[in-house]
This record gives C-alpha cells, structure tokens and sequence, in this order.
C-alpha cells in the first residue's frame, strides 16, 4: 500500500515538475511578444523595463501610436504596404513557379550531373545573402534595374528558387515513380503529367515553400536598403527602420512597437490560410497501404 | 490484330543486361504470364512494350504496328501496376475517368463508362472515396477499373496481385481469369508466383538472366521444361534432381546415381546427367513393388490435403552403402519420419538434363519388363 501511495506521488511530483518547465519555457517564448504589445498601447515614455511598465494601467491605454504609424507618415503605411506584397508577392510568385519546375526535374528526370547539380544549389543555398550584395549592385547598377521593381524582385526570387526547389526536390522524391508511369500510360506527357499528377501532389509543400518565399522578401531589409533609393518604392522594412531612426521614432518606443505590430499581421494571416496546406499525408494510401 | 510482338529485344541499364535478346509473340486475345524470379528482367520486358523504357535494341509490335518511338501515351496500351499507383489527390471516380478525360471523351460517355466497368468489378460504391480510404483489394480493383475503362488494346498488369492478402488473392484470380475471359483481350501478366502462373495463363513465358528459357502452355511447361532451372522453378513442391552418371552396363546403358540404377534407351553419351522427377511421380510404399528401392523417411512437410515427403533411398544392401535424397507427394498422414519405406518411379515421367541444364529429348527410361 505504501509503496502505491509513494508512486503517485511521484507521478505528480513529475507532472508539476514538467509544467512548471513548459510554463517557464512559454514565458520566455511570449514575453517579447507581450512586451511588443503592451508598449505599442501604451503612452509612457520608455526607457527600461520596469514593473511599472510591464503591469500597464487603464489609464495609460492609448491607440495614438496606431494612428500615427496608420495615417500619419510619410510615406503612407499603405504604400509601403503595397511595395511589399508586391516584391514578396511576385517573388514568392516567380519563383515557386520555377521551384516546381526545378524540383521536377532534379527528382525525376535522369540527365548527367544531376547529383553534382543538387550539390551545387545546396552549397549556394549555404550562402550568406549580404556577400551577394555588392556584386549585386553592381551588376544591377550596369543593367539600369537600381531602385526598380524588377532590380529586387530578380534576387529575392531567385533566392526563393534556390530554397524551394531543393524543397520540392525532396518532397518529390518521396512520391513512387509509380504515379507519374501511371499518367503516362493514361495518356498524358510528362509535362501533363507534372501538371495534372504530381504538381496537385506537392501542394503541401509548395503552400510552405510560398510562406517561406513570401516571408523573406517582406522582411528583408539589407537587400532592400542598398537598392532602393526613393522613398515612394520603399517597402515595409525600410518603413519601420525609418520610423526608428527619426527623432520622434528614437524616443518613442510605441511608434516602433505599433508598427512591428501592423507589419506582422499579414504574415499571421498567411500563415493561417497556407496552415492547412502543410499537412503532410496527402499521398498516403496511393500505393499499398 | 492486336497481339504484341517483341523481336531480338535487348535492354541494357549501363553494365547490366536487363533484357537479353528477347522474341515473343503474344497472338490476339492471349492471357500470357511472364514468369521469372525478382531481378529476372520480366518487369522490364513489361515496361517495354508500355513504352515507359526503351530497348537497346530490337523491335516492338503492338498490333502491326511498329511502336519503338512510340511514347506510352500513343501506344493505347493500360497497365496495372504492382503497387496500384492510384491517384492520392483524386477520388475513386476521377481515378478510372482520368485516362478518359485526357483523351477528351464526352462528359456524358465517361460517366456511363466509368459507371459500368465500377459496377463490372463491384466498387460502385466506393466512387467517392479517396484511394487511402480504401481496402487493399478494393485499391486493385480500382487500378483494375482504370486500365478496363480505356478499352485498350491491351493489358499489362505487374504482378497485381502480390500485395494482397493469401485469402483476398485466391479468388482475385478467379476473377482476373473470368474479366479476361469476358474481354478477350490480350493480358500480359507479370509474377514470381509459379502458383499464379499455372492457374492464369494460356501461355507462361520463363525469364531468367534476361533471357527467355520457354513460353508454352503450363502443362507443357510443367511436363516438358525446356532446361533444368525451368524444371525446377515450375511445379510445387519442386522437382527432385538426381545427379549421376551414364554408364555403359553389359547390354546397354544405365544411369547411376548411389543405389538408384536406371536402365535407359536412346543416345548414349557416357557422363553426368541428372535425372528429374516431379514428387508426385514418385511412389512410395510399405511393401517391395518391382524395380523399388528400399529407403528412410527423413522428413515429413505437411501440406494438408498431401504430404510432402523426404526420404533417403539406399541400394538393396541398405547403409551404409550410398544413399540419394528424393521426395514425393503422398497422401497426408500416411508415413512419419523413420519409417522403412520402397521407393519406385514412374520411367515415362522421368526427365533427362545434360550438364549444362538441357533437357535431353533423346534420353528415356527404358520400360521395364516385368
């Protein structure tokens, strides 16, 4: 009987322990976050964390922060807003669309180097972006396409073909050759096939492979810094950094904070549409079970 | 005319030879099984005629009509595949429509066919379902469907069989068989499974290293093998070889092997030659019969309706004089291991192998007088 009522209370014992663990864990993983939050409501000035600015009063509750990020700037938040979904947009776009291609034919198509190829966009992909910068500039400078749409749209979506494809790559992998012989021999070619069997197969993976290709450009800074010059192309990054770095923005953290705030919501966004994409399993069961 | 014809076909991947110089003509109509151990090259041998690989050489025929730069697609051709490789994203229903879709078939036309061939293989029920919410052997019967709703001018099915379950398979086959009898088209069917072979086919078609070693019909397969791996690779339980040697015996020739002495007519080569006998031709009993030899059981494999027996056959001088291993197919639980047993063999069912596996036609048991 003793030894019985001993185990239990090691099994709560362990249980508390465990939670305590998690609990401390999300609290350091939320903590930002809520200080993000209740610094973008608030009117006091910061300087430090204190208790008095962590325990926000009713008093000091306060939108102003929003309505200055939302209507009062220059440029306007919607500009750069739109900058960005259109370079992230039109990244992500481009190059997914390449991703597949480039996927489809490093999985299933047989040609000499291929392995050697799959190594090299690897070894690229190990690449820091910021080298590529300066030869970049130049490059771009000769070409006319500084402070252009295209001049960022060109990298951003190449770097999304480089990630992405060894992606789809290896999700491609895993589908049997099976399927795609399969809609050969129903009638198809291998472009039909690609499109008709095997793209529709790779949804899960392309909806992240999007996410993470949209992601990037929106928050890209370095890049977007160096080549664009004028302000009307500025995209939401270059915005905040703006924000921060002028006089009122140095001072007052909830002007910084807000816009951190407005600036992420399309990406929660996203991220919940794309969600239910990246489930795995959707070829379970094509082949024996 | 839609038989398939293969001529002088070779496949080779690098180094391997997959396919080696292969001919085979499949006539209008034929249900034809290609039969060979895994890594025989028979599976290519299928995927060479659907197109999906392409020969190093030598010419494929479907019908008349030569279809070596045919790509898969125009070669009209439908093809079962081992692991049924239906399409996960789509249901049962857009599964057998799919080959019509693309082919641009009238909506209304698809939807009777596919109707009908799910009703023809009973999975009428199961049209909305995805492939992963379904049981193994309704998975190959939707693969089934998929090649049937084409109309194609053949079927080549890859081993479709071999992932379900014992139970399921058996009568899978029924079904195979009646389906090809109720089409009359030409079936290509590819197995291991020498069981498979001898139910379904009109014709089996032995592959071995890429070669093809026979295509006859399974009782002449069985009865008359061409060399000594297709005699041993068809019929179960296997063939019993004995090993000897021809030796020239006062007034003819015998073949000796241990206490076995076979007196035997036709061409008298002097040298090793194995002698095959299927188990069910050999017989054994508690009492002395003209011409048996007296042996040992040593092993008893019950199979159910028969036994299979392994017996040590001794010269009438018993040991420790030589002994040879031969089995027979008995009735069950007729002997047990150590009993005293005669061993006598049927001399017409006798096969005669050269030392390179040949068969010997020339070689034959002479009949005994009694």
């Amino acid at each position: 009987m003793k030894t019985r009522r001993a185990r239990k209370w090691v099994r709560l014992g362990k249980r508390v322990v465990s939670h305590l663990v998690l609990i401390l864990a999300c609290a350091f993983a939320l903590f930002p976050i809520y200080f993000i939050v209740i610094t973008s409501f608030s009117t006091l000035p910061i300087a430090s964390i204190t208790a008095q600015v962590l325990i926000p009063k009713l008093s000091q509750f306060s939108t102003a922060s929003y309505h200055a990020i939302l209507f009062s700037q220059s440029p306007s938040f919607t500009s750069l807003l739109w900058n960005s979904t259109i370079f992230a947009g039109s990244s992500a776009a481009i190059g997914l669309l390449l991703a597949a291609f480039t996927g489809f034919a490093l999985s299933k198509f047989n040609f000499p180097g291929r392995r050697t190829f799959v190594y090299f966009i690897l070894l690229i992909s190990l690449f820091p972006s910021f080298v590529l910068i300066l030869p970049f500039y130049l490059e771009f400078a000769k070409l006319g396409l500084i402070d252009s749409y295209l001049g960022l749209i060109i990298p951003y979506s190449a770097g999304a073909v480089v990630f992405s494809g060894i992606l789809v790559k290896n999700y491609m992998d895993s589908i049997p050759d099976d399927i795609e012989e399969a809609a050969l021999v129903d009638g198809l070619g291998r472009t039909g096939a690609f499109f008709r069997v095997l793209l529709p197969l790779c949804y899960p993976i392309l909806g992240l492979a999007a996410f993470l290709a949209f992601v990037g450009p929106y928050s890209d800074y370095a890049l977007a810094h160096v080549f664009l010059t004028s302000s009307d192309k500025w995209t939401l990054a270059l915005g905040l950094y703006n924000v921060a770095s002028t006089d009122s923005g140095a001072s007052n953290y909830g002007l910084v904070t807000a816009f951190a705030i407005v600036m992420s919501l399309p990406i929660v966004a996203f991220y919940m549409a794309f969600q239910r994409y990246i489930i795995g399993g959707l070829t379970l069961g094509a082949v024996r079970g | 005319m839609t038989g398939i014809r293969l001529e002088n076909v070779t496949k080779r991947f690098k180094t391997t030879v997959a396919v080696d110089d292969v001919s085979l003509q499949i006539p209008d109509g034929e249900f034809l099984v290609i039969l060979g151990a895994s890594g025989s090259g028979k599976s290519t041998i299928l995927r060479l005629i659907a197109g999906l690989e392409v020969q190093t050489s030598g010419h494929v025929y479907i019908g008349d009509m030569l279809v070596d730069d045919y790509e898969p697609r125009d070669r009209n051709i439908a093809m079962v595949f081992q692991s049924y490789a239906l399409y996960p994203h789509l249901t049962v229903y857009n599964n057998i429509a799919f080959g019509l879709k693309v082919r641009r078939v009238e909506k209304g036309e698809i939807d009777r066919r596919v109707k009908s061939t799910a009703q023809l293989l009973g999975i009428d029920d199961t049209l909305d379902r995805r492939p992963s919410e379904l049981s193994g052997g309704q998975r190959q019967r939707v693969a089934l469907a998929r090649a049937i709703v084409r109309d194609p001018e053949a079927f080549l099915l890859d081993e479709p069989l071999s992932n379900l379950d014992a139970k399921i398979r058996s009568s899978a086959r029924v079904e195979l068989k009646r389906l090809h009898q109720q089409l009359k088209q030409t079936f290509v069917f590819v197995t291991h499974d020498q069981s498979e072979a001898m139910t379904l086919g009109d014709r089996l078609a032995i592959v071995h290293h890429g070669k093809l070693l026979q295509c006859d019909t399974p009782e002449q397969v069985l009865s008359r093998p061409a060399n000594r791996y297709v005699a041993s690779f068809v019929g179960s339980p296997e063939m019993v070889f004995l090993e000897g040697n021809v030796a020239s015996t006062g007034s003819g020739f015998s073949f000796v092997s241990g206490p076995v002495v076979i007196p035997i007519r036709g061409e008298s080569r002097v040298g090793p030659v194995t002698i095959g006998l299927r188990p069910w031709d050999v017989a054994v009993g508690r009492t002395p019969q003209p011409g048996s030899l007296p042996g040992r059981v040593t092993g008893v494999e019950r199979l159910g309706p028969s036994d299979h027996l392994f017996v040590d056959v001794h010269g009438a001088g018993g040991p420790p004089t030589p002994t040879a291993a031969v089995r027979a197919l008995v009735r069950a639980y007729e002997y047990d291991i150590g009993d005293s047993v005669w061993v006598a063999f049927d001399p017409d069912r006798a096969l005669f192998f050269d030392a390179q596996g040949e068969r010997l036609d020339s070689m034959s048991v002479l009949p005994r007088r009694s």
